[in-house]
């Protein structure tokens, strides 16, 4: 075997274990989500083999190699949305294979490029890690930029992003978890570090592109998610938000940002899936994931319940779960780069921050939607024993919570001293590490002195007694219900972002919407050419002829 | 291990102390501004131990863990916040890299806090009031960043907390560039919002909503969360004065002017919540996404130009 086709260093290994990680839990999980549905045996294979291909993408070192695991990784994730029961899954599958395989064309055009620039004998020498092609000049910033589109539509950033939530709304939520909350992240992110670190020498100019894609990704995709009705969709939207910090990350340039955006990538693969599944959960318990309908939750499910505030309180960055961890790396990279003398930083920076806020509150909605708040009256009629739930569906989302809990308080200890820092080149001060367990052991003390305070007080002499709104029993009054679905209408409303919010209703912003109207318009206008009246194909005839011999003679 | 002794003695202790009785003064002055005699000085203590000695009443049917949870994690991170805040003061040099960032996050755990107990409380009252809060907090998060970033830019891009303090000892405060002045101007206005004070008093609203997110909470509960916006009564002004008026230091004159800093930003907390009527949630919205926002950009933008 030709030594140079596989490579194991620590980056890959790091993306190669968290991607088995993964794949256990999804199949644990999917042995109980999907007990009784057609086709399993159709849905096993798909899973085991894009587990293999995506190790194939992680390993390979031959760039050939790489593209034809990453062609048949995009094909299964087609497949496997197709899976879903919904009726509109097959049409997302195809959304799906249309965005991601166009920007797999680009990706053919970037490596046809950069064997050219990289002046190799034949695309088969081609290494992942034996070029450094400077971004100097047109051809190699077009090839950098094919390549990071791919890198971009896998991993869902803007604006390749519309088939992310779609996906998440339509095909089951084992698939959703699997691919687009974790596996297509990290092979994404992957991807655009290899290229970004190994196979080209970025320049200040692309980095500040790479940093203004991932700043808007972070507050595009969060306003949209802000106004969502799903559970699902919501959910959808935040992975693709949580691409923006990756990218922000990787885009900084200086070892510690990027650090940051490689932790971020593996710890928001760990708390997605933890949403997604414990969200599946919920799906599969209450019948919906429609906002409007859930609510209360919390009482009956409350194994979910724990799990699902970790994950939202670590998505949202909240110390000291692990999101906290890598944004804050991010963050201490995006002043590297103020240090230096560009003042685009303080946009960047207030943008990742600002993005953090609005990510929690859409969360507080999703809390209180599901979770907290008050029962809706579909839920009410519903028996008691239709809420539990077998092992297999707790135990991975549990499993993820208590990651979430480690990797933040052990972030400087674990992940980052194994993992993280052997990945990234170049040297990162220590001083600049957070420190995470003596923050925790700060806020447990606090925690216990809140304790202290209720058992000073009297807490063992609870009472329970009936809600009351205006002298009336809430419970007897469902109408008085507030389901928390329009929390945000106000922000909706709001000016200038009315008008945003309205053409992306209208799909304005949704780049394969705009492709298949722009290819519809065309074909239209040549159909209406073909009338079927022959006069007027003589005229094109003739026309074409004197055309032809004008270029040929002339 | 000293850590821990700062946690318990500045962290938890004093500021406590310095909150009940900023409390008591803010009681004070706005009664004797509505012609009233106002509370005696150990009024805001007596409130919460009376408090303690009251039942825990719980609604039917919430998640009692995450109900009696919300106000201690709300009071866990002040204290956290204001132990690195007293570390920072009494020691410059002993602060951690991005403390700056560490305490801008967990300045809004207090909201979150609330938030998270007016929505277990099951009331659509609180569930309203908490939504209100979340608004809220979009609302003043963006100019309040934006502000908080210019001493950094200042401080040549510095987010220890220790290094910003050393910068202003050595070339005065922040507030007295023009850029300073602008960012502490519309940090103070972002204050009063964090404290969810008249005008901003939107999410509780006691005419309107009952209190909001607290419509459900008595007893011990209630006295945590009294106690931590007592203690926030403190810590948010404590922050601003670190960041634009130099800080604190214990000294001998020193101390003085650092009293005076505070109180003087107690004053226009206390003036600012007696002589204006409350905004409604988009008003707020829109105060702070346009011209708060604006002046703050301003702000930043003069100080990256060296103003």
């Amino acid at each position: 075997m030709n030594p140079n086709l596989f490579r194991f260093d620590s980056l890959s290994m790091l993306v190669g274990v968290s991607a088995g990680l993964f794949f256990l839990l999804i199949l644990l999980y999917s042995s109980g989500y999907m007990r009784g549905r057609k086709g399993l045996v159709r849905y096993y294979l798909y899973t085991v083999l894009t587990f293999v291909a995506s190790l194939g993408v992680i390993f390979a070192n031959n760039v050939i190699l790489f593209l034809v695991f990453w062609g048949f990784l995009g094909l299964l994730l087609c497949l496997l949305i197709a899976v879903g029961r919904k009726d509109r899954a097959a049409e997302t599958a195809r959304k799906t294979l249309i965005i991601v395989g166009g920007a797999d064309a680009f990706m053919l055009l970037g490596v046809a490029m950069v064997w050219r620039l990289a002046e190799v004998a034949t695309p088969w020498d081609l290494t992942m890690d034996s070029t450094r092609i400077a971004l100097t000049g047109g051809k190699a910033v077009a090839a950098y930029l094919c390549l990071a589109a791919g890198a971009l539509a896998k991993a869902g950033a803007m604006p390749f992003h519309t088939w992310v939530p779609d996906t998440a709304e339509d095909a089951p939520v084992p698939v959703t978890a699997y691919l687009p909350a974790s596996l297509d992240k990290l092979l994404g992110i992957y991807f655009l570090a290899r290229i970004s670190l190994e196979m080209f020498q970025m320049s200040t100019t692309m980095n500040t592109v790479l940093m203004g894609v991932g700043s808007f990704t972070i507050i595009a995709a969060v306003m949209m998610a802000l106004v969502q009705h799903d559970l699902k969709r919501l959910l959808g939207y935040h992975t693709v938000s949580q691409v923006g910090y990756m990218v922000l990350g990787i885009g900084t340039g200086n070892p510690i940002g990027i650090a940051g955006g490689l932790f971020h990538m593996l710890n928001n693969a760990i708390y997605k899936s933890c949403l997604f599944l414990a969200g599946g959960v919920v799906e599969k318990s209450a019948g919906t994931s429609d906002l409007d309908r859930l609510g209360g939750l919390a009482g009956v499910m409350p194994i979910t319940f724990g799990p699902f505030l970790i994950a939202s309180l670590a998505i949202s960055g909240v110390p000291p779960f692990n999101g906290f961890a890598s944004k804050w790396l991010i963050y201490q990279g995006i002043i590297e780069v103020g240090k230096n003398g560009d003042v685009l930083w303080i946009l960047w920076l207030s943008a990742a921050m600002f993005g953090s806020a609005l990510t929690l509150a859409s969360f507080m909605k999703l809390v209180h939607a599901v979770f907290l708040g008050q029962p809706s009256p579909a839920r009410k009629r519903r028996e008691n024993g239709a809420w539990k739930t077998g092992p297999t569906l707790w135990i991975p989302p549990v499993i993820l919570g208590i990651l979430c809990v480690a990797f933040g308080v052990f972030a400087a200890a674990l992940p980052l001293r194994f993992f993280i820092y052997p990945s990234v080149p170049g040297e990162i001060v220590p001083a600049g590490i957070w420190g995470s367990g003596w923050a925790a052991i700060m806020i447990l003390i606090g925690l216990g002195i809140g304790l202290a305070i209720y058992l000073l007080g009297t807490l063992r002499k609870t009472r329970t007694v009936e809600a009351f709104v205006g002298g009336e029993i809430l419970e007897e009054h469902p109408e008085m219900r507030v389901s928390g679905v329009d929390f945000y209408q106000t922000i909706q409303n709001l000016g200038i972002l009315k008008l945003i919010y309205d053409a992306a209703d209208r799909k304005f912003f949704d780049i394969y919407e705009v492709g298949r109207k722009t290819v519809l318009g065309c074909s239209r206008l040549a159909g209406s050419l073909h009338n079927g009246l022959l006069p007027r194909y003589i005229v094109w005839y003739l026309l074409g002829m004197a055309i032809l011999f004008y270029v040929l003679m002339g | 291990m000293i850590h821990l002794i700062y946690l318990l003695v500045f962290g938890f202790l004093l500021t406590t102390c310095i909150g009940l009785a900023a409390s008591w003064i803010d009681r004070k002055v706005t009664a004797r501004i509505q012609y009233r005699v106002g509370p005696p000085l150990l009024q805001p203590l007596l409130d919460i131990v009376k408090l303690l000695g009251k039942e825990t009443v719980l609604p039917s049917g919430v998640s009692r863990v995450t109900f009696l949870a919300a106000p201690m994690i709300g009071l866990a991170s002040v204290m956290v916040v204001s132990t690195v805040l007293w570390v920072n003061s009494l020691y410059p040099s002993q602060g951690f890299v991005g403390d700056w960032i560490v305490a801008l996050y967990l300045l809004a755990i207090p909201s979150l806090s609330v938030i998270l107990g007016g929505f277990a409380s099951r009331n659509p009252l609180a569930g309203l009031g908490a939504s209100r809060e979340m608004k809220l907090v979009l609302a003043y998060e963006l100019p309040f960043v934006l502000a908080a970033l210019v001493p950094v830019i200042e401080a040549d891009c510095s987010i220890r907390l220790g290094d910003i303090l050393n910068f202003q000892r050595a070339n005065g405060a922040t507030a007295t560039s023009p850029a300073g002045a602008l960012a502490l101007l519309v940090a103070i206005v972002c204050m009063q919002a964090k404290l969810a004070l008249v005008p901003f008093d939107i999410p509780e609203a006691e005419t309107e909503i009952l209190c909001g997110p607290l419509v459900e909470y008595g007893g011990p509960p209630l006295a945590i969360y009294r106690l931590m916006k007592d203690m926030l009564l403190f810590i948010l002004p404590f922050f601003l004065i670190i960041l634009f008026l130099g800080g604190v230091r214990c000294d001998g004159v020193h101390l003085f002017w650092g009293v005076l800093k505070y109180v003087g930003l107690l004053a226009l907390i206390t003036v600012g919540r007696n002589t204006n009527p409350r905004l409604r949630i988009d008003q707020a919205l829109k105060f702070f996404w346009g011209p708060v926002t604006f002046i703050s950009i301003g702000a930043v933008l003069l100080a990256a130009w060296g103003h």
